[in-house]
């Protein structure tokens, strides 16, 4: 009896065992068959030396701190108004990575590999569409190992780069993997794709980041945008190269930990992820021929061109976009930042970009605008004060760190204004000794006063004459009969607003007050946004710099006739030294 | 020598190879770098790589019995030179300055073939064969001449002539000239006697020479002097001073000057003219300490008409600091930038 007890005991304990080891071997297999297609084993990095550490340090508490805080909890003096907020280092939670969702970036303190050292390239080319800059040339190779040998083993305090037990590293392979041809067939199944993968539902129908997603939040609940992928120059993981694909694979294939973007490793193949990251390329803003915009390396963004050309037309201009008139008409990209000049001030802009068309005929003008913004905000009800109202009392917050009632705690909890957009031209520019203007802000004087048109989400379009920024608008009702909005749209995240106002060059009209359109010559143009979701109204708003209307001139007859005289000329002078040689020749002379 | 000029040879054709590629898109554009700061010493560089590299390459055909006639290595390094500056640096140049230095250019090139009478007179040859027409090439090329100049020039006078809608130019003074005083905060402020307040050492007095040498001297990649830690909790005096400098411009300036104070921050791509750059020689560091006093205080607004006071986004910082924080950020630019400001003497 006891005997057979202690056999089916033993029996059991081996069953038991073997159970225990077939399962860990089975897992371990199943480990192997886990890993997601594209992906390889890594291996931990060794620890930087202690030098290193101290050396990092230095580094850190010059340049870092500000942002990133005393301890590396991204609660450093700059954070509150940053949007997005600087990373707290203390989890050792980082969004750009070639390494699987959840686990530490690369970064070996000996090895500033391009592709092998997340951290590194990070710190190096910075991240677009934030505030981290690109700290090539500021910091030298060594120091920028260094301060990531201190914020690795010092600042990142819940996890350890070097912990063998805790820590694995599922490396995306990138390197041996090729890009797919971005053929339409590829590009095609990509958009079939972002739909089936449900991307559209935080970035959009169009891609605009406009999905039903506003509301998101990072691991420390503050608010959190899908990214605009109509705009790839401020992808975080752009690495000052926007129009490259294998960014945007490798983004797709390790999601970006500390945000709601999840990795899609594990339910896609390779070959999809190519398609998707090919058709999220393909969105991104090109020039009329499909050619990438040109980047400006000292900014990231596009480069700019100051001059809004304004095109021709016979007759009346057409309000639709798909007519050939629009179509062909330069689309110009204005930058736009917070204006932070005058209280309210607005450091977390949302609206970063408009983009211009212009047309005309011999008595309107029309400005096609359109910009990005993830929400329409249409005011509910009537605004506390008059649209004249320029100082209107819309609190400026101060900067707190990390506590309650931090400006980016309340990023979604604003008073919802109208969206609007308003172009303010210079008037009687052609009295002013060039180049002076109007100051770019509602303008200087009485004497030097601007005309403003606005338009706002709740349909109205005014017209006012600004005197300087901190005097409420004259409203100009006798001309607001004149203008007329031929065209307002919100679609997927983005607006498409046509004004059309007369081009004030008439006899009968007040000089005084118009803006005088004439052909040929440069207008000084300004442009401003309000998000109406990020609480803008009065003058907490986006601004852009001066830009210049230029109404492009139909081609004057001389065009045509002094070139050619000059070619006769030529061709007399050609004649002339060929006879002058000749006649050297001969011995004779003249 | 032969391997001294094979080595420019090699230089010289891997370079080209290289720009053209960066030209025509085959090759990233950024495979390499122009570096903030570096940018003139870079160009020149590249720019002497490459006079070695056709000095090797003309050696090698030479020898090779393929040299190229002395007229052409002239106009082919010019258009090369007005090529480069067109192409390769950047920021781009306005047309005028690239036209100086192409003429600069084109003036060396004449020194260099007219250096003796020999070289000159193989320098005219090929137009005076062409003029004579003795052969049947060039009798061939000479109307091709007759036929093609006219053509080129009026079309290029064509294009000249086509409206065009490029921005028109404007000469802004950065650092026009400072008045005698300025009103702040209803208190008046002499430049030239005003000091900072808040250079003074751990027991409170007034002291350049100590917070002269909590600045490490300038170069790329600043760093504080070990031991002089701002974040330190027992800082005091100047160094306490950096610190709460350091928070008031993190909260309010870099936006626009950069995290680097470079003058590139979040909002400066779309601003004109572009935030000053401090780490720059030309700002802060040829400035006195009350020039930046008053400019910080008056922001755009108050700039004379020739420093373009209606495009200046620049705030004047009264209206959000006090006098004591527009000080203290003063002397963080300085500390973090490793310059010192300029005296009166």
């Amino acid at each position: 009896m006891m005997e057979r007890t202690t056999q089916k005991a033993g029996f059991l304990t081996a069953a038991a065992f073997g159970v225990l080891l077939g399962t860990g071997f089975g897992s371990m297999v199943a480990s192997a068959e886990d890993m997601p297609e594209g992906f390889k084993k890594g291996e931990l990095a060794p620890p930087p030396s202690a030098e290193m550490i101290e050396a990092g340090k230095r580094v850190y508490f010059t340049k870092c701190v500000w942002c990133h805080g005393v301890d590396g909890a991204g609660d450093g003096p700059g954070a509150d108004r940053l949007w997005p907020r600087p990373r707290n280092f203390n989890q050792g939670t980082f969004k750009i990575r070639h390494t699987a969702s959840g686990e530490l970036p690369l970064f070996d303190a000996k090895k500033p590999v391009d592709g092998q050292n997340d951290l590194f390239e990070t710190v190096t080319h910075g991240l677009p569409g934030s505030a981290m800059p690109p700290w090539e040339g500021i910091l030298t190779e060594e120091q920028r190992l260094q301060v990531l040998s201190f914020v690795t083993t010092e600042l990142v305090k819940d996890r350890q780069f070097t912990d063998k037990e805790t820590e694995t590293q599922t490396v995306l392979n990138l390197g041996q993997l090729q890009p797919k041809e971005a053929t339409e067939e590829s590009i095609k199944r990509g958009a079939e794709l972002v739909v089936e993968k449900k991307c559209v539902e935080c970035h959009g129908m169009e891609g605009r980041g406009d999905g039903n997603a506003f509301n998101l939040k990072d691991d420390w609940g503050f608010s959190i945008q899908p990214a605009d992928w109509r705009k790839c120059w401020n992808f975080r993981g752009s690495r000052q190269d926007p129009y490259n694909v294998r960014n945007i694979f490798r983004t797709f294939s390790t999601g970006v930990n500390g945000t709601p973007m999840p990795s899609f490793a594990d339910n896609t193949s390779v070959d999809e992820r190519w398609d998707i990251a090919n058709f999220v390329n393909s969105l991104c803003e090109r020039d009329t021929l499909g050619k990438p915009l040109p980047i400006d390396p000292l900014t990231d963004k596009p480069k700019i061109n100051f001059v809004i050309p304004s095109d021709p037309v016979e007759g009346e201009i057409p309000t639709d976009l798909e007519n050939e008139a629009w179509q062909k008409a330069p689309k110009r990209y204005v930058a736009m930042g917070g204006q932070i000049t005058h209280k309210p001030r607005n450091f977390v802009n949302r609206i970063d970009d408009i983009w211009v068309r212009s047309l005309y005929n011999d008595q309107h003008i029309v400005y096609l605008v359109e910009w990005d913004d993830r929400t329409k905000s249409v005011a509910e009800g009537k605004l506390p004060w008059a649209p004249t109202e320029v100082n209107i009392d819309v609190k400026e917050q101060d900067p707190k760190t990390g506590e309650e009632g931090s400006i980016a705690a309340h990023q979604n909890n604003y008073t919802v204004y109208n969206d609007a957009i308003a172009i303010q031209t210079a008037v009687k520019w052609k009295d002013l000794p060039a180049p002076i203007k109007p100051r770019y802000l509602f303008g200087t004087n009485e004497q030097f006063p601007v005309d403003i048109v606005k338009w706002e989400a709740d349909g109205s379009l005014h017209a006012f004459l600004g005197t300087g920024w901190d005097k409420d608008f004259q409203q100009r009702y006798d001309y607001e009969e004149n203008m007329k909005v031929l065209k307002a749209e919100w679609k997927n995240g983005r607006w498409y607003v046509m004004i059309q106002r007369p081009v004030g060059n008439k006899e009968d009209q007040d000089y005084d007050e118009d803006t005088f359109f004439e052909v040929g010559q440069y207008i000084p143009t300004i442009f401003f946004a309000w998000d109406g979701h990020n609480g803008d109204a009065g003058r907490k708003m986006a601004v852009s710099a001066f830009y210049y209307t230029f109404m492009n001139p139909p081609v004057p007859q001389e065009t045509y006739i002094y070139p050619v005289v000059i070619a006769v000329g030529v061709v007399l002078l050609e004649g002339w030294v060929l006879t002058r040689r000749a006649n050297k020749k001969k011995g004779k002379t003249l | 020598m032969k391997a001294l000029m094979s080595l420019g040879a090699l230089i010289g054709v891997a370079g080209l190879l290289l720009l053209g590629g960066m030209t025509f898109d085959i090759v990233p554009s950024t495979t390499i770098r122009l570096v903030e700061g570096y940018m003139p010493m870079q160009l020149l560089f590249e720019v002497s790589c490459y006079v070695m590299g056709f000095a090797g390459l003309s050696y090698i055909l030479n020898a090779m019995g393929m040299g190229i006639p002395r007229f052409w290595q002239g106009i082919g390094f010019w258009v090369f030179f007005l090529l480069y500056l067109k192409y390769r640096v950047y920021p781009p140049i306005p047309f005028s300055v690239r036209a100086m230095y192409g003429t600069v250019g084109l003036v060396a090139v004449f020194m260099w073939i007219s250096a003796n009478e020999d070289d000159w007179k193989k320098f005219k040859q090929p137009i005076m064969n062409v003029l004579d027409a003795q052969t049947g090439v060039n009798k061939l090329l000479r109307y091709a001449y007759l036929v093609l100049l006219p053509i080129l020039i009026g079309g290029f006078s064509f294009n000249a002539m086509m409206p065009k809608s490029e921005e028109p130019i404007e000469l802004r003074t950065v650092h026009p000239a400072p008045p005698a005083s300025t009103k702040v905060h209803g208190k008046t402020y002499t430049l030239q006697t005003s000091q900072n307040p808040y250079r003074v050492n751990p027991e409170g007095k007034y002291d350049q020479e100590y917070s002269n040498s909590n600045i490490v001297e300038q170069g790329m990649g600043r760093l504080m002097k070990p031991n002089a830690n701002p974040w330190d909790e027992n800082s005091q005096g100047y160094l306490k001073y950096v610190r709460e400098g350091g928070e008031i411009f993190f909260q309010n300036c870099h936006f626009c000057h950069g995290d680097n104070l470079n003058g590139r921050g979040l909002h400066a791509f779309a601003f004109n003219p572009i935030p000053a750059n401090f780490t720059d020689p030309g700002t802060i560091a040829q400035l006195q300490e009350t020039f930046i006093f008053w400019r910080v205080a008056k922001g755009g607004i108050g700039l004379p008409n020739e420093g373009f006071p209606w495009a200046s986004v620049m705030p004047p910082w009264e209206q959000h600091l006090t006098v004591d924080e527009i000080w203290k950020v003063i002397l963080f630019e300085y500390w973090h930038t490793g310059y010192y400001p300029r005296t009166w003497d």
